[in-house]
Formats: structure tokens, sequence, C-alpha cells
């Protein structure tokens, strides 16, 4: 195999992000809107604010988060490319894997995520917060050239280790680090499948 | 008709010789800008890319709101690099025929839809236009001036290359030589004319905000 795709999952599978989607029934959609909004732009470092936000959406029973999660807007042009080549597309996500599963089976792809800490069936916390380099670097075995897809400053070590980057702008404008480190850049659904259906 | 489906846009270097603090393709030419005419003859071409590099942003942000699908490829080398260095970026994943164009050019609408009629035919395709620039790269027509059989700077002729080809199995591959060096390898090539401004000097500039309107853009 020749060209694996890393694809982020929020603002970039998704049309909508996923932690304020799950803030909504906990009523603290401001809060989680406002840590979310700052992550993205960069002035809170994703791994704090992940903490902070899993800490306050904790308490969401969790067979009704992995039922809002999977029910998050997929592009569904980008979700078409993911199905039709799912031997070589993964999602490279911070999310966490207890949140995420339903959404990723939905998906249909490998996923490398965020775990969880579950006890008796309730979310105790994070176990580990993923490194999207590490991620990439476990491909980098098995495939010739790895391209990378994101948005955000977590999707930065993606990047790094990456052959071929991507940044996206489909949901929101893509954080200038990874502007500034992108072969190719794109704001548009249809911009991305352009890019997708090249590689 | 089938177009071709990419274009690959050239507009990261600096544009020294216009003396303005711009890229070439945000000159205003009446009430537009450069890009905006290019991007209109190309809105029937699915994947357009745009080679940025001085000022990428602002290149970025104004095409975005023209094309809003348009994809950006960064050119960050561009003060060491050359147009054929940043086509290379650009084109190395396109495995299907596509259009590769300079930045800095305006360009006949009704002549382009003719050449992308042309390009149905499935060439590679060398685009020229009557001579008329300070520096320009002459080319040697056969005598039915369907073919362009060599490339020249010193003897004048009537026309000259314009920055704009279509390429189906012609390959950019050495980033030290000039885009026409390149295409040299593929000759005899075939040749379309189009009426071109390529934007240069401040004379060119003036020649072309003169000129566009009798290209018939709306």
């Amino acid at each position: 195999m020749d060209t694996a795709i890393c694809f982020d999952l929020d603002g970039t599978v998704t049309t909508e992000e996923i932690l304020p989607r799950l803030s909504v029934p906990l009523e603290l959609h401001e809060e989680i809107d406002a840590l979310t909004r700052a992550t993205i732009a960069g002035t809170i470092p994703f791994e704090s604010s992940f903490r902070l936000r899993v800490r306050l959406l904790q308490d969401l029973p969790l067979p009704e988060a992995r039922a809002i999660v999977a029910a998050t807007k997929l592009q569904p042009d980008v979700l078409a490319f993911i199905r039709r080549n799912t031997d070589r597309c993964f999602l490279v996500t911070g999310n966490l894997d207890t949140w995420v599963e339903g959404l990723v089976e939905r998906i249909g792809c490998p996923v490398f995520s965020s775990t969880a800490n579950v006890e008796e069936g309730r979310l105790r916390g994070i176990r580990e917060i993923l490194d999207k380099g590490s991620a990439v670097d476990e491909l980098r075995s098995r495939f010739r050239r790895i391209v990378a897809i994101g948005d955000g400053m977590n999707d930065v070590p993606m990047f790094e280790r990456a052959h071929l980057r991507v940044a996206y702008g489909g949901v929101h404008p893509p954080a200038e680090s990874l502007i500034q480190m992108a072969d190719l850049v794109t704001y548009h659904p249809r911009g991305l499948c352009n890019i997708l259906d090249t590689l | 008709m089938q177009h071709p489906r990419h274009a690959v846009i050239s507009a990261a270097g600096l544009g020294s010789r216009l003396g303005l603090d711009i890229p070439k393709c945000l000159v205003p030419i009446g009430h537009r800008l450069l890009i905006d005419y290019q991007l209109e003859v190309l809105s029937d071409v699915q994947d357009v890319r745009i080679v940025v590099g001085f000022r990428e942003s602002d290149v970025m942000d104004h095409v975005r709101g023209i094309r809003p699908d348009a994809t950006f490829v960064r050119n960050p080398q561009y003060m060491e690099t050359s147009t054929t260095d940043s086509l290379l970026l650009a084109t190395r994943d396109l495995r299907n025929p596509h259009l590769i164009l300079d930045g800095d050019l305006l360009i006949h609408p009704g002549d382009f839809v003719r050449f992308l009629e042309h390009c149905a035919e499935g060439e590679d395709i060398v685009c020229v236009t009557p001579s008329k620039t300070d520096e320009a790269v002459f080319v040697n027509l056969d005598p039915s001036e369907s073919r362009v059989e060599g490339f020249q700077r010193e003897a004048h002729q009537p026309y000259e290359w314009c920055g704009i080809a279509h390429i189906v199995s012609a390959r950019l591959e050495n980033s030290t030589t000039w885009v026409y060096q390149e295409l040299e390898r593929y000759l005899p090539l075939t040749v379309h004319a189009m009426q071109t401004f390529e934007i240069d000097t401040p004379d060119d500039l003036r020649r072309a905000q003169r000129g566009f309107q009798e290209f018939g853009f709306k």
C-alpha cells in the first residue's frame, strides 16, 4: 500500500464540533463552546482544554454521550471518499475512544484516538491523550507516504511527521501554525475532495 | 464538452519589475483584480489550484471570496525558486490532463473558451500570443502554423509563448529550467493562439488596463 490518509475528525470529517454537542443536555453549552473556541483560536493548549472539557462532560451517561456523538453531521463527500478507501484512510482524533466509537463505526475506517478510563460503565476520566504524531509514526512502517488533513493546533504533531500536509478550513479557518506547515490549503469540501481524488 | 479537470495558476512570485508591493495577481484592472479575470475564465474547471508565496494570506483571502473551493499550493521558498518549481509543487500528483497558467496574464475570455474546446481533443497544447513583451520567448511555427517547432529568445517572430499550456503527456521535471525549456523536450507541440496581456512592468499594466475592455469581460 502506497499512501495513507490521516483525517482529523472534528471539523474535518464532521461538519460540526463534537464536544459542544455533548454539552447541551448538561446545560454547559456556553462554557464548552467558549473553551472550544479558545482552543481553536490557539489561546488555550489543546491538552489542558480537552482535560477540562472532559471533566465538565464526564457526568453525561455514556450511552447517551455515544448516541449524541454518533449522530454528528458528517461531510457527505469526504465520508464517501473514506468509505471507498477504508484500507488507506485513518481517523486521527484527540477525542475519547469511548465517546466516538459509534461515530467511527458509522464512518467505517480505523481510528487512532485518546483513551478513556471507564469503570462500571461510567467515564472516570482520561487514560491517555493521543499524540497524533505517534499515530503517523505507526503508519509510516506500513505506508510509503502519509497525508495528514487537519484544522487545529493538536494536528501540529501529525503535520510534523507526515509527507503531505493539508490545512483544511471547512468549518473554521485552520490554525495559522498549521497553514504555515501545510503544503496545501483549502477552505471548502469540494477543494478537499479535489485533493483527495488525486492522492 | 469535456473541460480539463484541473488548472494550476502560478501566483507565488514577487513581481518585482512591476514595482508594486502586492502580488501581480492582485493588481487592479478596471473594477476587479487580475486574478478575478482568470478565475472567471476557469469557472467551468472543477479543480483550480493556485500556487501562493508572496503575501499568501492576501491572495488566499481574496480568492476564497470568488472561488471558495480553490486549493492553495504553498511555495514558501518563492524568493529562491522559479515558476517551474511552483508548477512542479502543484502538478506532481495530477495524473489527468491539466492546464498550467502564469498568474500575471489577462486572458481574452472568448479565446480561452476556444482553447478549452481545443483541449477536448486530448493533446498537449502550447498557447501563444502575438509578440509584444520586452523579454519575449518567441515560437517557431511550422508552415501550417499549427505546431510549435522551437522556442528561442533571439530572432523576432510573430508569436511568443504566453505561459499557458494544456498538459496531457508532457511532464515538468526539472525545476532549474524555464517552463518552455521543459516543454521543449516534447516538440513539436500543437499550438493555440490567443490574445493575452502579460503584466510584468508598469507599461504592461497600463496596456492591460486600457485593453481589458476590448476583451469583452463583464
